[in-house]
């Protein structure tokens, strides 16, 4: 008896705990040795998108997590370095693993017809040599 | 359709032994059931608690495993398996009150008990007789159902409903004793208690002699076996579901194998005239009128009335509450209460208008429950493919676990979900009916007459079904 109830409490423990620091453990793994920036993908009436201006430095793998959180789809192109994604539909994640290989100043954009100021809606990406910061608005 | 007869077909006695398996009763006397199911539970409800923090107050529903799980899965389970089928089966397997009874017990899997009784931990005090009902249970689920707007749509109303629930059942599980909290408080157990009145399970005695000559009743008091019944019932004498958590613990503490888990025909407790009230009437009334608002705000093409719920504007908000409350608790039980007084006159009878009002009142659960079982179908069959998604990325953090996290929005048999919806209405009313003519035998005294007495009430169910068809496929 004493036995399983060391068990049933051992279970109990990684039901909660353990499922807690796993899950954790895990995201912290995937994005191990990136750097990662979530953006969030909202209409410019809204907001635009968050950040609009990201900050990268040339040779450092990034992961992008394009989060939609609205209730219309939009889309993502970053054309230089060849990344586009035709639709992220409401409260989609799309992850995005590039190393951004020149500098400069490059455009993204929402690729999906979500308002009237659709066109409107994009950003743009900043990759120098080395940063201080990665993103202006994180 | 006579007496003793479900639907005319099956007798009402008719019961099929499921514990006369030994494989069935080992496991059900085996403390590991429910322990075991209640331990996936809470890594389920972990999950889903993460996904609701996580998710916050931005994250679209169909993509968040919380409300995905929660209110597309388990509530569509609950209502068409879950309570029809197995009773109060989800009330074996809950993690909610899991933590409160832990600290109760001192003890998850071991019994603690000495000198003829359990030991618990906690002030173990008696609930209040006036709150002993489902009042409680009735004003806490409807003033749930006012924030139904957010549930679907924000992660974070989610978690905060789940983790007051488990607030509420660890204080209320060290003040007062036992399963308390899911006796008359929880705001998902009242529609379960009156609901499984119709299902298809049944916990009951075998021998109710082995019972009267046994004198130490450890199915009360407990034993080192297991806990005198944590839902406070007289396991040997119960004859309604209605408060049968479905625990087993008398399966496990009865000293003579005498508690069975039986098959039945659907709908025979709703006929065991005892312990009726205006709390349970009042329960089947509620529990019709929210599936119709549910219906009309939530599936029907009234836009304004989602706004509303959603709480676009606070006036807005404030209408919907308004017009929520005042149909379940004014307009509907008002609508019955003129059936229930012109049955009453039909019948020219001196029964006391109350008894006539509450014994009909369960003629409406089959009815309820056909039209939570169709709003279901709305829910599942359209939105169940967002389940694959969220299964293999719960937290919204761009994982893809199982390799589904992009699977595209796939509605199922949606061109005859109308049907499907009409046939379940059809078959909650066919059984309504059946219930209502047996209430009208057992309420007024000339048994013969029952089709006559019960003719208003016919009049009501049936309005109440096409109402609802014109809702749903209209």
């Amino acid at each position: 008896m004493r036995g399983q109830e060391l068990l049933a409490v051992l279970l109990a423990l990684l039901a909660t705990v353990g499922t807690i620091t796993v899950a954790l453990w895990y995201d912290r793994s995937r994005d191990a040795g990136r750097e990662v920036i979530e953006l969030l993908a909202i209409q410019p009436k809204n907001g635009n998108w968050q950040p609009s201006e990201i900050r990268l430095e040339r040779g450092r793998p990034v992961r992008l997590k394009i989060r939609n959180v609205e209730t219309v789809s939009h889309g993502f192109a970053l054309p230089d370095f060849g990344i586009g994604i035709a639709e992220i539909k409401p409260g989609e994640v799309h992850v995005v693993d590039f190393t951004p290989d020149r500098t400069g100043i490059f455009p993204f954009y929402c690729t999906v017809w979500c308002s009237n100021e659709h066109m409107a809606m994009a950003g743009r990406v900043i990759v120098t040599e080395s940063v201080a910061r990665a993103s202006s608005n994180r | 359709m006579r007496d003793g007869l479900v639907l005319g077909l099956i007798p009402e006695t008719w019961r099929f032994e499921l514990t006369q398996f030994p494989w069935v009763r080992r496991l059900l006397k085996s403390r590991w059931m429910p322990l075991g199911l209640i331990l996936f539970n809470v890594f389920l409800f972990t999950v889903i608690l993460m996904a609701g923090f996580f998710g916050g107050l931005t994250s679209p529903g169909n993509y968040n495993f919380g409300i995905m799980i929660v209110w597309i899965l388990w509530w569509v389970l609950l209502m068409t398996v879950l309570v029809p089928v197995l009773s109060r089966f989800w009330c074996t397997m809950c993690p909610l009150p899991f933590l409160g009874e832990w600290l109760q017990r001192l003890r998850l899997f071991g019994v603690r008990y000495e000198r003829g009784r359990n030991l618990y931990f906690g002030l173990n005090k008696r609930w209040p007789k006036s709150l002993s009902n489902m009042w409680l249970m009735n004003i806490l689920f409807l003033a749930t159902t006012f924030a139904s707007g957010f549930f679907t749509v924000r992660p974070a109303a989610t978690f905060v409903l789940l983790a007051a629930i488990i607030a509420l059942s660890v204080v209320l599980s060290l003040i007062y004793r036992a399963r308390t909290f899911c006796l008359y408080v929880c705001p998902v157990s009242g529609f379960q208690g009156l609901y499984s009145n119709f299902a298809l399970t049944e916990v009951r005695v075998k021998d109710p002699e082995i019972c009267a000559r046994h004198k130490t009743k450890g199915c009360v008091v407990g034993n080192e076996r297991g806990y005198g019944c944590p839902w406070l019932l007289l396991p040997y004498a119960f004859r309604r579901n209605t408060y049968c958590g479905m625990c087993f613990e008398c399966l496990k503490t009865c000293e003579y194998d005498n508690m069975a888990v039986n098959l039945r025909p659907p709908g025979v407790d709703l006929l065991v005239d005892e312990k009726r009230g205006l709390d349970e009437a009042y329960k089947a009334l509620i529990m019709l009128g929210i599936a119709v608002v549910f219906f009309v705000t939530f599936q029907g093409p009234w836009g304004t009335l989602k706004d509303w719920a959603n709480a676009a504007t606070l006036s807005g908000y404030l209408a919907f509450i308004g017009l929520h409350a005042s149909w379940n608790l004014i307009v509907l039980p008002a609508i019955f209460l003129l059936f229930t007084w012109v049955a009453r006159r039909a019948a020219r009878q001196a029964v006391p208008l109350k008894k006539v009002y509450v014994n009909f009142s369960y003629a409406t659960v089959p009815l309820g429950l056909a039209a939570w079982i169709a709003f279901s179908l709305g829910i599942i069959l359209p939105n169940g493919s967002y389940l694959l998604h969220v299964l293999s990325d719960p937290f919204a953090w761009g994982w893809d676990l199982f390799g589904t996290a992009h699977f595209p929005w796939t509605p199922v048999l949606t061109g005859i979900m109308p049907y499907l919806m009409i046939l379940t209405l059809l078959v909650g009313l066919l059984f309504s009916i059946d219930i209502a003519l047996k209430i009208a035998r057992q309420t007024f005294v000339e048994p013969e007459a029952a089709v006559r007495d019960a003719f208003p009430i016919l009049g009501f169910l049936g309005a109440t079904t096409f109402g609802l068809m014109w809702l749903f496929v209209g």
